[in-house]
C-alpha cells in the first residue's frame, strides 16, 4: 500500500488553526518550534563546556538546565504528532529529498546552510514560522506580520539561485 | 472566563508541560497531514509549483485569529491572559529576511523539520543539526548584535492599530485577503503545474463564504464597551469638566489603564508629559513623549474622541495640562490616578512585596501585568523607584522564604576564601572597599557615584533591584556598602540582621557555585549625595557650633591617647559616640542593640530627630555605621557624613584640633 493522499490543504489549515487557537486559549502563548531546537542547542553545549554556557549572555540566561521549558515539551510534542500522523499515512521513508538532478552532497549542503541561517535567524526575531508567523500573525501583531513578508522576500529573492535542488 | 497558565504565571510547571507536550502533538500531526513532512512540498511554493505552505498558514493563522477574536468580545478570556509577541520592527525585519534565505536553501523550518524527521527525512536532521548551530552561533555573537536584536522594539503593536482601524474590520480585511489568496494559488497551480484542484470548486466557494461569514459576524459583534464616563455632550466646556472632577471622572486608575493597554485599546492615547530624559529612562509601555507646548497640535486628531490619559510622576503638572486642554475644548483627557508613581505601586510592585497579601487571582493579575510592562523594566530615575517594602533589618528566615525573588540582589561581604568556601545561594561577593578609593590625595574616600554605579551594574543589580547585605561579624562592612549605594542614589536595601553568622548558626542553605550575573546598565544618579561633606563644612559647624559633631572611633583614639594618624585628637567641640556602643555579640553574631534601647541612648546626646549632626571618624567606614543606626533604625532626619574624617583632618596642619575627653 502506497501513502494515503494529504489532507485537504485547507481543512488542515483550519486543524493548525484551532491547535493555535487551543494553545491561545489554554497555555495563553502561541506555537513555537525554534525555541525548542535553540534549548537543545544550548543543553548539547552545555555537556561539553558548561562554564562557558552559563557565562554566556543569551544561553546562560537559561539557568542551570534550559530543557525545563514548555516549548521543550511542544517540540517533543510536534515530533510525536508528526511520527504518528506519519505512520498512521504510510508516509515514513528513510530518504534524502531532493530533487531528481540535485546531487545528495548538494542537498546536505544546502540543508545545513540553511538551518544555521534559520537557527540564527530564529533567535534574532524570537521566533520562526511557528512563533512568529503563525503566531503572531494570528495575533495580528505588526512585527510578525513584517516577519512574514521579510520571510517570503527573502526566500523569492534566493529560490532562483538554488533551484537545481528542486526543478 | 479562561485563565491561562501564562496569565497564573504558570508556564513552568508541570502541568504546563504536559500541555505543552499535548499542544505540540496536535501541532506535529496537522503539519504532517497538511504533507510538511516533505521538503519538496515546502519548497513549491518558492516556485510557485505547489502552493499548499500558503494555504496551509494563511487558512490557520484566520482561523486562530477570528477564534481569538471571538474569545475577546464574548469576554471568554481576556487580554491579559494572553502573551502578546512585541513588536521588534528591526530584529523582525532582517531575522525574517535571513530566515527566509534559510528556509529557501534547506526547504525547511523549525517546526516541519520536526516533523520531516519523524517522517524519516535525513535532509530534515541535517536542517536541525544546521538550526541547533545557528541558535549557538547567535549565542556567542549576542554582545556584538544586541542593537540589532533590540532595534525597533516597539512593545505590543498591531497591525490594524497602526492602520487606525479596529481589530475585527482588519480582521476582515485580512480574511478576505486570504481568501483572494487562495484562489490566486489554486490559478498559479493550475497555470504552473497543471494541478489547483479546487480552483472553482464548490469546496473552495464553500469555504471561502464561511470564512467571510465567520469575519463579517466577528466584526458586527458589539464591541467591549468603553471605560471612562462619558460627560453630556451639551454642556459647556468648564462645567463638564468641573462636573468630571466632582465625580471623579477626571481619572482613570492605574488597573483600568493597564488593562486597556494589555488589550491594545486602539481607542487610547496614553501620553508622558515628563521631560525627554525621564521618559527615555523609564516610562510606561505605550506612552509617547509630548512637551505641553505641543500637545494641542498633537491631540488634535483625538480630540473627543477615545481617551486621552496624561501622567507625569504626580498629578499636579498633569492636572493643569488637563484643565488648559479642556479650556481648548477636549472633553476626553484623564489623569492617571497617582501618576507614574501609582501605576508602579499599584501595577509593577511584586505582589511579593506588597504591604497586604493579594489574593491569588490579583497576584495573577500583577504577574500579567509585570510580564507586559515589564518587571526588568528599564531603569527608573530614582525620583521614581519605590523605596524597598523590606525593612533596614531583614530576617534570616525573611531572607531564605524570599531566596528565589527574581528583584533580590544578596551581597555577601566577607572575604572572598570564606565567600568560597560557602555562602547563602545566589549570593555575589563584593569586598566593601571597592566603592571606596583615593580622591584627591585623600584615601579610602566612597568613589563617585558613577563608579559606584557602573560597579552595581556590574553586579546585575537595577534601581528596582532590592539589595540585601550581607557582613561577617563587621556590620561597618554592610553600613559602608549602603552608604556607596546611597550615594548612587539606589534606595532599595537592607541589612542581614546578624548577617552570615546568624545565617550559618541557624544552619540555612549554603550554596558553593556562583550565580550568573547579566550586567546592567545602572544609571548614576549624580544628585543623590547629599549628605556627604568636606572639612569646610565641617570646620563652619566646629567654629559656629551649627552641627553636633559625633565621632564615632575608640575613646582612646578620640581622646588622643592612641593615634595612628599625623595628629591624635578630634575635631573641637566633637562628642564621642564609639560605634561599638551600638552593637551586641552573642556566640560571634553581632547585631544592633534592640531599638528601644538606641533610641533612648542616642535621645541623651541629640535633643531631636531634626538636629543638624555630622557623623565621621578616622576613614568613613565606621561612621557609615552610625549614620545607618541614626538615618534608618531611629529616623533622625539631618545627618551629614564627613567622609574624609579624622584622617585627613589630622592632616591638615591649619584645621584646629582638641584632646582629651568632654
Amino acid at each position: 500500500m502506497g501513502p494515503r493522499p494529504h489532507l485537504n490543504p485547507y481543512l488542515a489549515g483550519v486543524l493548525l488553526g484551532l491547535v493555535l487557537l487551543a494553545s491561545f486559549l489554554t497555555l495563553g502563548v502561541g506555537l513555537g518550534a525554534s525555541a525548542g531546537i535553540a534549548r537543545a542547542a544550548a543543553s548539547i553545549q552545555s555537556c561539553f563546556m558548561p562554564q562557558h554556557v552559563a557565562d554566556s549572555p543569551y544561553f546562560g540566561a537559561w539557568g542551570q538546565d534550559p530543557l525545563r521549558y514548555y516549548l521543550v515539551f511542544m517540540f517533543a510534542g510536534t515530533l510525536l504528532g508528526g511520527l504518528v500522523s506519519a505512520i498512521a499515512s504510510r508516509r515514513i521513508q528513510l530518504q534524502i529529498e531532493r530533487g531528481p538532478t540535485a546531487s545528495r552532497t548538494r542537498r546536505i549542503a544546502l540543508a545545513v546552510t540553511g538551518g544555521v541561517l534559520a537557527g540564527f535567524a530564529s533567535r534574532l526575531a524570537s521566533g520562526c514560522t511557528s512563533g512568529q508567523g503563525l503566531t503572531g500573525g494570528a495575533m495580528l501583531a505588526s512585527g510578525s506580520l513584517l516577519f512574514l513578508a521579510a520571510m517570503f522576500a527573502g526566500g523569492y529573492a534566493v529560490a532562483w539561485f538554488v533551484r537545481r535542488q528542486w526543478l | 472566563m479562561i485563565a491561562t497558565l501564562f496569565g497564573h504565571d504558570a508556564l513552568g510547571t508541570g502541568a504546563a508541560f504536559a500541555l505543552s507536550l499535548l499542544i505540540g502533538f496536535g501541532f506535529g500531526f496537522a503539519l504532517e497531514q497538511a504533507g510538511f513532512g516533505s521538503s519538496r512540498r515546502l519548497a513549491g511554493i518558492f516556485y510557485f509549483r505547489d502552493m499548499t505552505v500558503l494555504k496551509v498558514m494563511f487558512t490557520a493563522m484566520v482561523t486562530a485569529m477570528l477564534g481569538l477574536q471571538l474569545a475577546l468580545s464574548l469576554g471568554i478570556v481576556t487580554a491579559d491572559q494572553i502573551y502578546f509577541l512585541p513588536s521588534v520592527y528591526g530584529a523582525q525585519i532582517v531575522g525574517g529576511l535571513i530566515f527566509g534565505v534559510g528556509f529557501v536553501l534547506s526547504s525547511w523550518c523549525p517546526g516541519t523539520a520536526a516533523v520531516g524527521l519523524a517522517s524519516g527525512r535525513v535532509d530534515a536532521l541535517i536542517f536541525l543539526g544546521g538550526a541547533a548551530a545557528g541558535s549557538a552561533l547567535f549565542n556567542e555573537l549576542y554582545g556584538i548584535i544586541t542593537p540589532l536584536y533590540t532595534w525597533g522594539d516597539s512593545g505590543i503593536r498591531f497591525a490594524w492599530q497602526a492602520l487606525g482601524m479596529s481589530a475585527p474590520v482588519f480582521g476582515l480585511i485580512f480574511s478576505s485577503v486570504a481568501v483572494a489568496a487562495f484562489w490566486g494559488a489554486e490559478w498559479i497551480e493550475r497555470k504552473t503545474a497543471g494541478t489547483g484542484s479546487y480552483l472553482g470548486t464548490p469546496f473552495l466557494q464553500a469555504f471561502s463564504a464561511a470564512i467571510l461569514a465567520a469575519a463579517l459576524a466577528v466584526a458586527l459583534l458589539p464591541p467591549a464597551p468603553p471605560a471612562g464616563a462619558a460627560a453630556s455632550a451639551d454642556a459647556p466646556a468648564e462645567t463638564r469638566m468641573l462636573e468630571g472632577i466632582e465625580a471623579g471622572a477626571d481619572h482613570i486608575e492605574p488597573e483600568e489603564l493597564a488593562d486597556r493597554l494589555m488589550a491594545g485599546d486602539p481607542t487610547l492615547i496614553l501620553v508622558d508629559i515628563r521631560t525627554p530624559g525621564e521618559f527615555k529612562a523609564f516610562h510606561i509601555r505605550g506612552a509617547v513623549n509630548v512637551a505641553a507646548p505641543d500637545l494641542p497640535a498633537f491631540l488634535e486628531p483625538h480630540k473627543n474622541r477615545g481617551t486621552i490619559v496624561l501622567y507625569s510622576n504626580g498629578m499636579t503638572h498633569p492636572a493643569q495640562v488637563r484643565d488648559a486642554l479642556a479650556r481648548m475644548g477636549f472633553s476626553n483627557a484623564y489623569l492617571l490616578t497617582d501618576g507614574l508613581q501609582g501605576f508602579l505601586n499599584t501595577v509593577l510592585k511584586p505582589a511579593s512585596l506588597r504591604s497586604a497579601p493579594l489574593p491569588e487571582t490579583q497576584a495573577a493579575q500583577v504577574n500579567a501585568w509585570r510580564a507586559f510592562f515589564g518587571s526588568d523594566a528599564p531603569a527608573a530615575p530614582p525620583g521614581t523607584v519605590a523605596p524597598a517594602d523590606v525593612p533596614p533589618l531583614v530576617e534570616t528566615i525573611w531572607l531564605q522564604d524570599h531566596l528565589e525573588r527574581a528583584d533580590l540582589r544578596i551581597i555577601d561581604l566577607r572575604p572572598q576564601p570564606a565567600y568560597n568556601s560557602g555562602h547563602i545561594p545566589g549570593s555575589v561577593r563584593m569586598d566593601p572597599e571597592h566603592f571606596r578609593g583615593s580622591i584627591g590625595g585623600v584615601s579610602s574616600m566612597l568613589l563617585p557615584a558613577d563608579m559606584i554605579a557602573r560597579h552595581l551594574g556590574l553586579l546585575g543589580i537595577t534601581p528596582q533591584t532590592t539589595v540585601i547585605l550581607v557582613p561577617s561579624d563587621k556590620l561597618h562592612d554592610a553600613t559602608l556598602a549602603a552608604i556607596a549605594l546611597e550615594r548612587a542614589g539606589h534606595i532599595r536595601f537592607a541589612i542581614l540582621d546578624g548577617g552570615w553568622e546568624q545565617w550559618a548558626a541557624e544552619n540555612r542553605p549554603v550554596d558553593t557555585r556562583l550565580p550568573s550575573i547579566e550586567a546592567t546598565d545602572y544609571p548614576a544618579a549624580s544628585n543623590a549625595d547629599r549628605f556627604t561633606v568636606d572639612y569646610r563644612t565641617v570646620l563652619a559647624h566646629s567654629q559656629s557650633r551649627t552641627a553636633i559633631l559625633l565621632d564615632v572611633r575608640p575613646t582612646d583614639f578620640f581622646s588622643g591617647a592612641k593615634s595612628d594618624e599625623a595628629r591624635p585628637g578630634h575635631i573641637p567641640g566633637a562628642i564621642n559616640r564609639p560605634l561599638t556602643l551600638d552593637l551586641s555579640t552573642n556566640h560571634a553574631v553581632v547585631r544592633f542593640k534592640p531599638q528601644a534601647e538606641l533610641a533612648d541612648a542616642y535621645a541623651r546626646l541629640i535633643p531631636s530627630k531634626d538636629s543638624p549632626l555630622v557623623v565621621s571618624c578616622r576613614t568613613g567606614h565606621q561612621a557609615s555605621q552610625t549614620y545607618f543606626v541614626l538615618r534608618h533604625l531611629l529616623g533622625y532626619r539631618r545627618i551629614q557624613y564627613y567622609d574624609a574624617g579624622w584622617s585627613e583632618w589630622a592632616s591638615r596642619p591649619e584645621l584646629p584640633i582638641e584632646t582629651g575627653t568632654q
